[in-house]
C-alpha cells in the first residue's frame, strides 16, 4: 500500500500554553500573587501551606487550590485554617493543567484574593511541564527524600523560582548534609533561593513568610499590563 | 505517567488535521519526545492504542523519536549531553549547564495516511 506522508508539526504544550498566558492575564489585572507547589508525595506540601495560609490570612485575602488524584482530605485540612479551598481531584492525571485552574476558578469570580496558592499534585515530573499561569514556582523536598532529588528531576528544579527544603528539624536524625543538596539544586538551577524550615517547629518560617509577603506587595503594586 | 493524556493530545491533533483534509484512515503517526518529558516510551505505545480504538487512527502504528537531553555547557562553550541521573551537569567538566537545548519536546510532527 502506497502512503503519504501529512506533515502537523505541533507542539502538545500549546494548549495548556495559551490558557496559562490567559489565567496570567486575569491574575495580573486583580493582582494576585499565585504560587504553584510542587513535591514529591509526602514532602510536606500540605503541612506548609496550613501555616502558610493561617499566617498569612491575618493580613491578606488568600486561597488555595489544592491538586490530588484522590480524595479531599489536604483540602479538608487546609478549610480549617478558615480561607477558602478548593479539591481539585485529577483522577487518572498526575498533575494540574490550566483548564483546571481556569475551570476550579469559576466558582471564585468575585472574589479577589491577594495571594494564590496551587498545591500541586505530589509528583515531580507532570507537574514541570504544566504553566498554570503562576508568578512564583516553588519545589518542595524534604530532608528525608535524600539529596540527589534535584539531580533525578532536573526540570522541576530548573523551571522553579525558589527551593524550600522541609522537614529541616529533622536533618540530623537522617544525616542530612546541607552542601550537597545545594550543590546539586544549583546544578539544576544556579543561584536560585533556597529556604530551608520546618512547618512543625516553626524553623526558618518567617523568611517563606516574608518572602511570600513581599511578592504579594509587589504584585499589588505592579502596573497591570 | 500521564501517557494516556499525551495520546489523547495526539489523537486530537491528528483527529483536527484528519477532518480538515478529509481523511479517513491514518495508518502512521510520529511524534518527537524529550527525554524530560518522563513519557514512559511502552506506556504511550499502550496508551496509544487504548486511545484511538474507533479513530480513524485505530490500529495505526506510532512512531516515536526520543530527543536525548542537551544543554549549553558554558565553560565548554559547546552542546553536551548530561548522563542520566545527573541533573543538569556536563559530563566533560561537571559545570551545572541549566541552558536546556533539547529534551523538552512533545512534538507531533506527522502522520501517514493511505495514498
Amino acid at each position: 500500500m502506497k502512503t503519504s506522508v501529512v506533515e502537523i508539526a505541533s507542539n502538545l504544550m500549546v494548549k495548556n500554553d495559551a490558557l496559562a498566558a490567559k489565567l496570567r492575564d486575569r491574575f495580573a489585572e486583580r493582582g494576585t500573587l499565585v504560587v504553584n507547589i510542587l513535591s514529591s508525595p509526602g514532602s510536606g506540601k500540605t503541612t506548609l501551606l496550613e501555616e502558610t495560609l493561617s499566617r498569612l490570612s491575618r493580613k491578606y485575602s488568600v486561597g488555595a487550590l489544592v491538586g490530588d488524584q484522590a480524595t479531599a482530605n489536604d483540602a479538608e485540612r487546609l478549610s480549617r485554617s478558615g480561607v477558602p479551598v478548593h479539591q481539585i481531584t485529577t483522577a487518572a492525571e498526575c498533575r494540574l493543567d490550566a483548564d483546571m485552574i481556569t475551570k476550579a476558578l469559576e466558582q471564585w469570580e468575585q472574589q479577589r484574593f491577594d495571594a494564590l496558592f496551587i498545591e500541586n499534585v505530589g509528583n515531580l515530573i507532570c507537574p514541570a511541564e504544566y504553566d498554570l499561569g503562576e508568578d512564583l514556582r516553588v519545589v518542595l523536598f524534604s530532608v528525608t527524600e535524600g539529596e540527589d532529588k534535584p539531580l533525578k528531576y532536573p526540570l522541576a528544579f530548573n523551571t522553579s523560582h525558589v527551593v524550600v527544603v522541609t522537614k529541616i528539624d529533622l536533618a540530623q536524625a537522617v544525616g542530612y548534609v546541607r552542601s550537597l543538596a545545594q550543590q546539586n539544586v544549583y546544578a539544576a538551577n544556579p543561584g536560585i533561593s533556597i529556604l530551608e524550615l520546618s512547618a512543625r517547629t516553626g524553623a526558618g518560617m518567617d523568611e517563606w513568610i516574608d518572602l511570600i509577603d513581599g511578592r504579594i506587595r509587589a504584585k499589588a503594586l505592579a502596573p497591570t499590563h | 505517567m500521564h501517557e494516556i493524556t499525551v495520546a489523547l493530545s495526539l489523537l486530537e491533533g491528528v483527529q483536527t488535521t484528519a477532518a480538515e483534509q478529509g481523511i479517513e484512515r491514518v495508518s502512521a503517526v510520529h511524534v518527537r519526545l524529550g527525554a524530560l518529558t518522563g513519557v514512559v516510551r511502552d506506556a504511550l505505545l499502550f496508551s496509544w492504542d487504548v486511545a484511538t480504538s474507533q479513530t480513524v487512527a485505530e490500529g495505526s502504528q506510532l512512531c516515536i523519536e526520543e530527543i536525548p537531553l542537551v544543554v549549553f555547557c558554558e565553560s565548554c562553550d559547546a552542546e553536551r549531553a548530561p548522563r542520566p541521573g545527573y541533573g543538569l551537569l556536563c559530563p566533560e567538566c561537571g559545570t551545572p549547564s541549566p541552558r536546556i537545548l533539547r529534551g523538552r519536546e512533545m512534538l507531533l510532527v506527522a502522520m501517514e495516511v493511505a495514498a
